[in-house]
């Protein structure tokens, strides 16, 4: 073999290597996406059950569930949508519920995402006027907002084990 | 047919009678609970958190009227007159495997426990669905306000895993009815559906079931309606 053929093949071997390694790697920043936006939505979770808690025992508190609660699910909804990059999906071979179909159906995703951040919005607002009459109504809309995206884009319960460990 | 094969034929008729032995709530109980589950199941694998919550409801008042039931109803719907210690059991499954036994009047010994067992994995897989929460917060269970997010969300995957165990023991169960159906040739399906089977009239005589009065079931149903209606509202009235 001669050197420039041996130079060859190493460079070969070289690329396909470092190709390789990118490949599996599927980027470490869509992984590192996969944790916290679990977190923040596991958040927002919370403060919609802490809301609804409230109108189940029929005593709201306004100034220490309802306002902040609501506050933080808006706040968090703003960002939403940028917790999908391409590639945060299954394929990182990470524990997630996130679906294929989010970066597939992609356009149908946002318009969920921004629907439920209006919501959100709107959630907000009647928190702050302290809106006793709309604020259930606004609970349900708001989770049924978070749902419509859920249904589609994360798998159900079952397929998976408990996910926050 | 001949005048003798036919003589034989109104002797057996003559002598058999339909004994009753199942009463009207247990028969009602037994089949609403089955449709019940069935609707707890496809709304819950289909995610319609809303009809979940009232299917969920409908089958805690049957179990809970059921507990009810063996205790003070029928004969054979009472807990003292079918569940059996473990000598009965194995005398029992000892003869699973001939077909000459005897019709056992309500529940038999093996049987039981598969009751037993279902009642209790039901009873628990609504209480653990009572605290589970969903994963958007919206359609959790009443109880759910006395537990974290983190918690209840635990608890619907365990609502999950158990229904999954009653779904194989409900399966067992089925298996057994069909195995007395085809090697016993005793049909069990009957009976739960118009309360009686055919015996010796003979045999009739000491076996008859004592119903309870409808009235029992009237002040159990108050009763655990409240109960149900205490736990929806999560004790806050």
């Amino acid at each position: 073999m001669s050197a420039l053929n041996f130079r060859c093949a190493a460079a070969a071997v070289c690329v396909t290597l470092g190709l390789a390694i990118v490949g599996a790697a599927a980027g470490p920043a869509e992984i590192a996406q996969i944790k916290p936006r679990q977190d923040k939505l596991r958040d927002m979770g919370g403060a919609l059950k802490a809301i609804n808690d409230d109108i189940k025992r029929g005593r709201i508190d306004w100034d220490n569930t309802v306002i902040p609660n609501a506050q933080t699910i808006k706040d968090r909804s703003a960002y939403l949508l940028n917790w999908f990059p391409k590639g945060s999906g299954p394929e990182t071979g990470k524990k997630t519920y996130a679906l294929p179909a989010i970066w597939q159906k992609n356009d149908e995703f946002q318009k969920f995402g921004k629907a439920a951040q209006a919501e959100a919005a709107k959630l907000n607002e009647i928190a702050l006027k302290k809106d006793e009459s709309g604020l259930k109504a606004q609970a349900i809309a708001t989770g049924k907002a978070c749902k419509a995206c859920h249904d589609n884009y994360r798998s159900p319960d079952y397929e998976k084990e408990n996910e926050d460990e | 047919m001949s005048s003798s094969e036919a003589g034989r034929m109104e002797a057996v008729l003559a002598d058999s009678t339909d004994l009753r032995v199942w009463d009207v709530p247990v028969r009602a109980m037994h089949w609403s609970l089955v449709i019940g589950i069935g609707v707890c199941w496809w709304t819950g694998v289909n995610n319609e958190l809303e009809y979940h919550l009232w299917s969920g409801y409908a089958v805690l008042w049957i179990v809970l009227m059921r507990l009810y039931w063996g205790l003070v109803g029928s004969s054979t719907a009472r807990f003292v007159n079918f569940v059996r210690g473990p000598k009965a059991i194995l005398d029992y499954a000892s003869t699973l495997h001939r077909r000459d036994t005897p019709h056992t009047h309500g529940h038999n010994a093996l049987g039981a426990i598969s009751i037993v067992l279902m009642l209790g994995l039901v009873l628990a897989v609504v209480v653990l669905g009572l605290f589970a929460v969903d994963v958007d917060g919206l359609y959790s269970g009443p109880l759910s306000l006395y537990v974290t997010f983190k918690q209840g969300r635990r608890l619907a995957h365990l609502h999950y895993d158990w229904f999954n165990v009653l779904l194989w023991v409900i399966g067992l169960h089925l298996a057994a009815v069909i195995f007395y159906f085809l090697y016993k040739r005793q049909n069990l399906i009957g009976p739960m559906i118009h309360g009686k089977r055919r015996v010796d009239a003979a045999a009739a005589a000491d076996a008859e079931m004592k119903i309870a009065p409808l009235w029992r079931f009237v002040i159990g149903a108050v009763i655990v309606t409240f109960i149900v209606y205490a736990v929806s509202v999560a004790f806050y009235f």
